[in-house]
């Protein structure tokens, strides 16, 4: 009963046990609110549970506004204490991924760009830069469990293919311009190119590219019509792909292009483990680099004009 | 005439000029049972993570994908995505499955396409 602990913890007894040593002290109560790492960001969390597992004590967290799926248990070396101090460093490592957070951090910290295009980019309501479907705290101050969006796999375009987007953007929305359908070659043909130039390079085991592949042919029939066309494409859509046709089989580069651009939240919606993503990741980027280094084949460099004027650039006036 | 046998009495492996090596018995099946057995064990523990019925929806290569990815790590070999549908086939019937397409989901929703502004921002050196 003489117990002659005397514990040299800094922090002050949210134990109960006065026996035990530090390490072994429960730092976070269940219910508190928490700062929690996860790769290499900080996020707000709930402990829901706190248990004892082998002298060490590990916390079952929510992650606040995320699905569920990502519940997991953690050290107490992964959590800090909701202070001020804390919520500093969680925003230093947000600026440091720099992530498009405008849903935490609020709208207006995003930059507007500073060209003529800018104007016009709020015509293709540009400044709604968060897809509907991602979390707003302003919303709700309910935790919204449908959407783990934060959480978002990082897909780096190169450069080249981010003017391509650019142009691309230019042509349709400013230029009234459209790509002439059907492409040759298309994303079926694409695919199985870089299916044939990975094959090649690595002689076996293509199952995870080929997979991923499936994957991608996949995502863009079932995201075409839904989120990859600008309005004004939206009449051609419906002209030429019907019934049982797939997008894939109609649409090229271009169009491709646009999926990677949303590609990180269609993700957000499998829970996949991280290891597992950092591979997908690279694997997507292979692709991406493919694009890039066949770019002049694979891409148009000029769209159709409407309809009456004749196509490409250069050539004048038709004689009238 | 009996040139061509020899080779023959080999092969049947009771020849008294072969060495007497036992054939593979019930030996080595027990470890191949183990195998087995851990083999869909660690399925069960990938399912925890990729549930059945995502391999219905959109996302179902990419959760094959993770399945593969999983059983690779865990068991230290390559898996084929039908060598891993053969196994899930042991436990569940996959077309009965019904695809959660209705489920909250971001392909769910129509919304126009639209370049987010880092796109048109110049990159700093």
């Amino acid at each position: 009963m003489g117990s002659s602990s005397k514990e040299e913890t800094a922090t002050d007894g949210d134990t109960s046990s006065g026996d035990t040593p530090p390490s072994n002290s429960n730092l976070f109560s269940e219910g508190e609110r928490v700062l929690a790492y996860h790769g290499p960001r900080i996020y707000e969390a709930k402990v829901q549970k706190a248990e004892l597992r082998k002298k060490e004590w590990k916390y079952f967290v929510h992650y606040l506004g995320w699905n569920k799926n990502w519940d997991e248990w953690v050290g107490a070396d992964r959590l800090m204490k909701l202070t001020e101090e804390n919520v500093m460093k969680q925003q230093a490592l947000d600026k440091k991924q720099g992530v498009d957070k405008s849903s935490k951090s609020g709208r207006s910290s995003q930059s507007k760009p500073k060209s003529s295009a800018d104007a016009k980019a709020d015509k293709e309501d540009l400044k709604n830069t968060a897809p509907k479907g991602r979390k707003r705290k302003s919303d709700s101050g309910v935790e919204k469990d449908n959407s783990s969006m934060e959480k978002l796999v990082k897909i780096q375009i190169p450069s080249t293919l981010k003017k391509q987007l650019v142009d691309d953007w230019d042509f349709v929305t400013q230029q009234d311009k459209l790509v002439k359908l059907p492409r040759s070659p298309n994303v079926d043909d694409i695919l199985t190119k870089y299916l044939e130039y990975r094959s090649k390079k690595d002689g076996i085991m293509t199952n995870s590219v080929g997979e991923i592949l499936k994957g991608i042919r996949c995502y863009f029939d079932k995201a075409l019509p839904v989120m990859l066309l600008y309005k004004k494409e939206r009449q051609q859509y419906n002209e030429v792909v019907h019934d049982d046709v797939s997008p894939s089989t109609i649409y090229g580069a271009e169009h491709l292009l646009r999926l990677f651009v949303k590609f990180p939240e269609l993700l957000a919606y499998v829970n996949i483990e991280e290891e597992t993503l950092i591979r997908l990741q690279q694997k997507l980027m292979d692709f991406l680099k493919f694009l890039q280094k066949n770019q002049s084949t694979l891409f148009l460099s000029a769209y159709d004009g409407p309809k009456g004027v004749s196509e490409g650039k250069g050539k004048g006036k038709d004689d009238d | 005439m009996e040139g061509g046998r020899e080779k023959e009495e080999e092969q049947d492996g009771v020849s008294v000029h072969s060495p007497c090596k036992a054939p593979p018995s019930s030996a080595s099946s027990l470890p191949k049972e183990q195998q087995e057995v851990e083999l869909e064990l660690r399925l069960l523990e990938a399912l925890e993570i990729y549930p059945p019925v995502k391999l219905r929806g959109v996302h179902r290569h990419f959760v094959l994908y993770g399945l593969m990815e999983f059983l690779r790590k865990s068991l230290d070999r390559h898996f084929s995505p039908d060598e891993v549908l053969q196994l899930l086939d042991r436990f569940y019937n996959l077309e009965m499955l019904k695809p959660d397409d209705e489920e909250i989901d971001i392909l769910n929703h129509e919304e126009d396409f639209c370049l987010p502004q880092s796109y048109f921002v110049k990159e700093e050196p």
